[in-house]
């Protein structure tokens, strides 16, 4: 039997080398197109920010010419109410990711460590809650918010979302703690260490790519939460950034797109730095694990 | 430094009124006197580690009794137990360095830093850690890791030291190293040990006593050569030893006031008869070990058989017979070749150890 080497051939039946250089340019070309379709909705937002008023009602433009470039529109940052929906944005996704953290690392370790009977109906019914859209669960948030007096309060708002986000991190980190042998937690316990403080030391530290992950899904959630925000914070004092927006655009002539523009950056940046400089750490607490 | 005494211990898993209970460790009944090492050998999922997690208070049995000493541990929880652990899989802290690894013990026992590095390099010294100790489990190896694992237990000077199969996940080189290194740890710091593997050559070179374990229930204790020239029961003549013991039904009757055994057409007539009474005209277990079988040219008497293959080691041969009774092993000098051929097998009666074939026990 003999092997005719320039008869091996590809998917497209040409030689491998061709195939090889046409499958890198296509991923270029496709790379391309993601980052373009990614990348140009924020740079709208920078150039049509940084531009007159004047110049955005004569019509888009790619690229602006230098004479229409300002930056009088980034004033609109101090004005109190963006300052105030910022504000609280930022009170309430802080406090979201914090509870999240928390809660589904104390429940994932739970569900990891220990046995009941109904255990597996259990986890189930934590997945429920994506069964509801934001706004079917909205509605009756209300009333129970209304009657609880949560209504109109950063709290409330904490609390709902925080409750949406559960279901994720929790599945998350159960799975995630679940690759760390229990052994490591026997030898600490051996060693004299209580359950919560082998839990601290051991388990916790361990933990992080995924007390990471869940970070980022609940900033993701709070942060952009629309509907949530809308029903349970009517009053324009409490409100966050994303009906605040709405509020902003409705409110009419006096604020123009660019200032819009403006408001939509500040609103966008945070979340892009916040993956940016979490994605190397994610990455880095993957490193931990290979033992 | 006190003894362990294990009385009437039994572990049950599931329902207690369903088909399901496993009965995992069946009353076990085992002293281990203090700085004596015990090792609990017999295979996969005999009950062995579930012993040790009792002891070492990782599981509660359901009935029976744990005491150190004068203390009974049965129901404390393994922090209150002032025991050392060793693991399968090492378990390692990653996110530690090796000196904090082995300083954990000490710290939560509230002991001040100074004089827990000072114990941690004093342990490195011993084990020949020294170097290792600012770097990561990650970046040791296999052998170094159960070192540190090692380090760890000794710093904090137990009163019991309990080995969870610890050398399963190494290979063979390793073991070797590592087996002395065990011995010097556990008889500087003199408590008692117990040891759990499945492999027997860990259990006969290091123990003082071995317990071979089967189906939960504990089938002989004994030193070592007692062990191996005195096997209790089948399963334990069967267990230890390599290559296994091999075993052929034998027939017992009597002729004129002597013994006669008969295996296949091959006879013994001076078997001692005072054991043997109750047995006439009945099956037994006979049980040779390979190095006590000889191979002759086939015109000779004996176990007639084929020769199939040869496992040469270098100092044996392995080699593997079809007889009437099936397989058979036979360790032969080095060089031995078959070559398919016809041959007699024969053993002498000192080498046969006779087992009744219910109750598995030895006879003789």
């Amino acid at each position: 039997m003999s092997n005719d080497s320039s008869s091996t051939s590809g998917v497209l039946g040409l030689d491998h080398e061709t195939e090889e250089r046409l499958h890198r340019i296509v991923l270029g070309i496709s790379g391309l197109i993601a980052a373009f379709v990614g990348i140009f909705p924020i740079y709208w937002m920078a150039q049509n920010s940084l531009v007159t008023r004047q110049a955005v009602l004569d019509g888009p433009v790619l690229i602006p010419s230098p004479e229409e470039v300002t930056l009088s529109n980034f004033a609109i940052i101090f004005n109190n109410d963006v300052v105030m929906y910022f504000f609280n944005t930022t009170v309430v996704t802080i406090g979201t990711i914090v509870s999240v953290c928390i809660l589904s690392l104390i429940a994932g370790y739970g569900l990891a460590r220990f046995e009941w009977s109904q255990k597996e109906n259990f986890a189930r019914f934590l997945l429920f809650g994506y069964m509801f859209s934001p706004i079917v669960l909205g509605l009756p948030l209300y009333l129970i918010w209304q009657s609880l007096g949560l209504l109109n309060t950063r709290v409330g708002l904490i609390i709902s979302l925080t409750a949406i986000s559960m279901p994720f991190s929790v599945w998350l980190m159960w799975k995630y703690i679940q690759t760390i042998p229990r052994s490591m937690e026997e030898s600490a316990w051996v060693a004299g260490a209580s359950r919560w403080r082998a839990f601290r030391d051991v388990v916790v530290p361990q933990t992080k790519p995924s007390i990471i992950a869940a970070a980022l899904f609940a900033f993701a959630i709070a942060w952009n939460d629309f509907t949530f925000a809308q029903i349970l914070l009517p009053k324009n004092e409490a409100t966050t950034f994303a009906p605040g927006m709405m509020r902003l655009v409705n409110q009419g002539y006096n604020i123009g797109w660019n200032e819009i523009m403006v408001v939509s950056l500040l609103m966008t940046v945070p979340p892009l730095l916040f993956a940016y400089f979490l994605q190397d750490y994610l990455l880095k607490g993957f490193e931990i694990r290979s033992l | 430094m006190v003894n362990v005494k294990i009385q009437n211990m039994t572990r049950k898993f599931g329902d207690s009124d369903s088909d399901s209970e496993i009965i995992a460790a069946d009353d076990i009944d085992l002293t281990i006197q203090d700085g004596e090492f015990i090792t609990l050998v017999g295979p996969s999922g005999c009950g062995k580690t579930t012993t040790l997690r009792c002891v070492a208070g990782l599981d509660t049995p359901t009935s029976g009794s744990v005491h150190f000493g004068d203390r009974d541990v049965t129901d404390l929880p393994p922090q209150e137990r002032d025991i050392a652990l060793l693991f399968q899989d090492i378990a390692l802290y990653p996110h530690m360095t090796v000196r904090d690894n082995m300083a954990y013990g000490l710290k939560i026992a509230g002991v001040s830093k100074k004089e827990r590095y000072e114990k941690v390099a004093e342990a490195a010294e011993l084990l020949q850690i020294t170097e290792q100790l600012d770097k990561k489990p990650a970046d040791l190896s296999g052998g170094q890791q159960q070192r540190v694992a090692l380090g760890r237990s000794i710093v904090r000077d137990p009163t019991v030291f309990l080995f969870d199969e610890p050398m399963s996940d190494l290979d063979a080189k390793l073991k070797r190293e590592l087996r002395p290194i065990i011995q010097q740890v556990t008889d500087q710091i003199d408590c008692p040990v117990l040891y759990v593997t499945h492999d027997q050559e860990e259990a006969m070179t290091m123990s003082d006593r071995v317990a071979v374990i089967n189906e939960g229930q504990i089938e002989q204790i004994s030193p070592p050569e007692e062990i191996y020239n005195q096997p209790a029961t089948e399963f334990v003549a069967d267990f230890i030893g390599q290559p296994a013991m091999q075993f052929f039904d034998g027939h017992v009757s009597r002729d004129n006031g002597s013994t006669i055994l008969e295996i296949g057409t091959h006879s013994f007539d001076s078997m001692q008869t005072n054991k043997l009474e109750g047995y006439s005209n009945q099956t037994v277990r006979v049980g040779v070990r390979p190095q006590h079988i000889r191979v002759n040219g086939s015109q000779n008497d004996g176990i007639s058989a084929t020769h199939i293959l040869d496992e040469p080691l270098g100092d044996q041969t392995n080699s593997f017979f079809e007889t009437e009774f099936g397989e058979v092993v036979v360790v032969t000098p080095p060089g031995f070749e078959g070559k398919g051929k016809k041959y007699s097998l024969s053993f002498t009666t000192e080498d046969i150890l006779l087992f009744d074939q219910d109750s598995h026990i030895r006879i003789t």
